[in-house]
């Protein structure tokens, strides 16, 4: 089999130009996001098998090896800065209420009351002092502790054991806030393992929600974890972006779980010509850096690198620390992907996160989350929060690059369905959807425990 | 018909791609000698790589318009090396943009002075030899709204009116000056080519705006430009020819 990735023999890929992309030196970035790449793990060339992405037995197997077991991502701590401020969010048939205590913990337990059932809360954030479910009203305290049934006397069995929800694992960490609904969950840490490492100097926390999201998307939440992990897609269904990045360039890293690639920004993509005029989205990222386009006496070759040192330059005079960020992190997007459901896209002044969560009883559908925060320069005040906005596939534009990742994927969905296509073909480029796929089996089937008869 | 190019000697700037390159080609196989420049040393190397297939004597250095200076030299040097002009055309352009004054500076640097400068580097020659033929590059957004009150239009439309009065001042040394309009020209790593990748519902608009609903290939406007550089045109001077496909609404009266 051929090399993987930066191996790939360009001179016989769809390019006009043989570009080399200007690369951080791997010794030099310290503490930092690291930058060497990852051993290509050996995977296979097998395909995936489409039934995964539709059958109610293999999403039965998610839920029940999956979603209830592993640690998920809940929501900011930055929604969470009062006691009693709580997120309630939805997975599958579930629902959780994290909530901030008196002492600054956090604390997450089972949307539901012990009582029939209902729900506490609707999904959502707000503030409480107690959560009193409407139907009887039995109220438990920010705790989780049930602190009042009315008429108590009239149960001959006394209260549910405990007189308290279940306390769920949650954590915070990077300013956002994880849970599991598995109370033997493994340690947070040794689940983002090595992420730490990545994620933390692009110190989320200074930046503020400017996008939040939710579009019920007509495709499994498989199908839309793999749209964002390749960019084999760009010179597909985006072709604008061929002059705003480097898809051909592109370094793909796996992790245990997590995997990421990192695409060169604000460059011209080995796909098409050298253009003699500044593309127009890259003149945006040189006016989000503080240049003036009009000024630019070099080639349209030369400016990712020319932004990354003036970004380098004046950051700190505009008010943003780049100091733990290396030189291609000021211009380039690393995105990764947190097993199971969450793509990230982490830039030095903004973060995209895309949550994807499966229906809790159709394969064919999902939820798409979509959370975007903006560095807030030092001395500016702290922009409102934005407010979620919930809607269906195709009924609002979420902007032209996702809506033509979106306009794709129902009919991938439906496609994936035909006799005719036993699973998805995956080239090396995609290397991130099969290792995605392979810690899916191992949550599955157990570590190695697929066969060729599993799904 | 015979252009009567053979052996004639063109001075090309920014004929690395685009209409200078197709002009440059043409020339080449016509039998002309040619000396080119471009800002980018590599493309010049390419451009004189695949033109000397012809056979004539093609010569080229990179040199940045804007240099006034250097600029002067690589005139200095291309007559040397052609051993004379008959023919100048100057394509280079900063292009389009809006919003920073500096547009102004660049449009003036080197639409105009980039223009202004080579006429009166080779001006001293064709007197000499009492012989020359000048094409300068006007573009359909002088004539028509295009992008907005961009710099590009109004030092383009200088050009025009500098065309015309350099053909009445410089005809008794037997120069002929003309202007070339062309409309919207696409080329693999042109501008509209970008436009089409990135804007598409602009890029679709200016098609509709198209009588043949395409837009203009390089060789295309570069015929026109190579027949009023050559003897074939002697008795056209100071005319402004637009060549558009079309494209521009207004009557040329």
């Amino acid at each position: 089999m051929k090399k993987h990735v930066m191996g790939w023999d360009r001179a016989n890929m769809d390019i006009v130009r043989d570009v080399d992309a200007w690369r951080v030196d791997p010794a030099t970035t310290g503490n930092g996001t690291p930058v060497e790449r990852a051993p290509d793990p050996e995977l296979g060339t097998a395909i995936i098998p489409a039934a995964r992405y539709y059958s109610p037995e293999f999403m039965q197997l998610e839920w029940d090896r999956v979603w209830t077991k592993t640690w998920l991502l809940g929501g900011r701590s930055d929604d969470l800065k009062e006691p009693g401020d709580y997120i309630c969010t939805d997975i599958g048939k579930e629902s959780v209420l994290i909530v901030r205590q008196a002492d600054g913990s956090i604390r997450a337990f089972p949307n539901v009351c012990l009582h029939r059932g209902n729900r506490l809360r609707p999904e959502g954030r707000g503030n409480a002092e107690e959560f009193r479910c409407m139907y009887h009203h039995w109220t438990y305290g920010l705790d989780g502790k049930l602190d009042h049934i009315p008429d108590l006397c009239t149960f001959m069995q006394g209260g549910p054991d405990g007189m308290a929800l279940t306390a769920l694992p949650c954590t915070e960490w990077n300013s956002f806030v994880w849970y599991s609904l598995n109370p033997d969950v493994e340690p947070f840490d040794d689940f983002i393992d090595p992420l730490k490492q990545h994620l933390e100097p692009y110190h989320p926390e200074r930046m503020a929600w400017t996008r939040d999201i939710t579009v019920e998307w007509d495709c499994n939440w498989k199908t839309s974890v793999d749209a964002f992990s390749e960019t084999y897609h760009v010179q597909g269904i985006h072709p604008q972006l061929k002059w705003y990045l480097d898809d051909v360039n592109v370094q793909i890293d796996c992790y245990g779980k997590h995997n990421r690639y990192l695409i060169p920004f604000a460059a011209i993509s080995p796909r098409v010509k050298l253009p003699s005029q500044i593309p127009p989205a890259i003149y945006e990222i040189m006016v989000n850096a503080g240049m003036d386009p009009a000024e630019y006496e070099g080639r349209t070759s030369d400016i990712r690198r020319d932004v990354q040192l003036f970004k380098r330059k004046h950051g700190a005079a505009q008010g943003k620390d780049y100091s733990e960020l290396n030189d291609e992190q000021l211009t380039d997007d690393y995105h990764y992907t947190i097993f199971p459901n969450v793509s990230v896209n982490v830039h030095s002044d903004d973060i995209m996160l895309f949550r994807q969560r499966p229906h809790a009883t159709d394969p064919n559908k999902m939820y798409y989350d979509i959370w975007m925060f903006e560095l807030v320069p030092e001395g500016e005040e702290w922009p409102e929060r934005v407010r979620h906005q919930h809607f269906r596939h195709g009924d609002k534009t979420i902007g032209q690059v996702l809506d033509q990742d979106a306009f794709n994927l129902p009919t991938v969905q439906t496609g994936m369905k035909s006799d005719f296509f036993p699973g998805l073909w995956i080239g090396d480029q995609e290397l991130r959807i099969r290792h995605f796929h392979k810690v899916l089996d191992d949550y599955i089937y157990g570590p190695g425990q697929k066969t060729a008869d599993d799904l | 018909m015979d252009l009567g190019l053979q052996g004639k000697k063109a001075i090309l700037v920014g004929a690395a791609r685009g209409i200078g390159y197709s002009v440059a080609e043409i020339l080449a196989r016509e039998g002309c000698d040619i000396a080119l420049t471009a800002r980018s040393e590599d493309s010049v190397k390419d451009a004189v790589a695949e033109l000397s297939k012809y056979g004539t004597n093609v010569v080229g250095k990179a040199v940045n318009a804007k240099k006034a200076d250097e600029y002067k030299a690589w005139f200095d040097w291309a007559i040397e090396e052609l051993d004379g002009v008959d023919i100048m055309i100057p394509f280079t352009s900063a292009g389009g943009g809006m919003g920073s004054e500096k547009y102004w500076h660049n449009a003036f640097e080197v639409d105009l002075m980039g223009a202004v400068r080579a006429v009166e580097a080779v001006m001293p020659r064709m007197e000499e030899q009492n012989r020359g033929s000048i094409v300068l590059i006007g573009t359909t957004s002088v004539l028509e709204a295009m992008g907005g009150p961009q710099a590009y239009n109004a030092l383009k439309a200088s050009i025009v009116t500098y065309g015309k009065q350099l053909a009445l001042f410089h005809g008794k040394h037997n120069v002929r000056v003309n202007v070339v309009s062309p409309g919207p020209i696409e080329f693999e790593g042109g501008n509209w080519d970008m436009i089409k990748g990135t804007m598409e519902k602009f890029y679709n608009a200016q098609l509709r705006q198209q009588p043949t609903g395409r837009l203009g290939r390089p060789e295309e406007v570069a015929r026109a430009i190579v027949f009023l550089a050559s003897d074939a045109a002697s008795w056209c001077n100071g005319s402004h020819l637009v060549v558009d496909g079309g494209y521009t609404n207004r009557t040329h009266f």
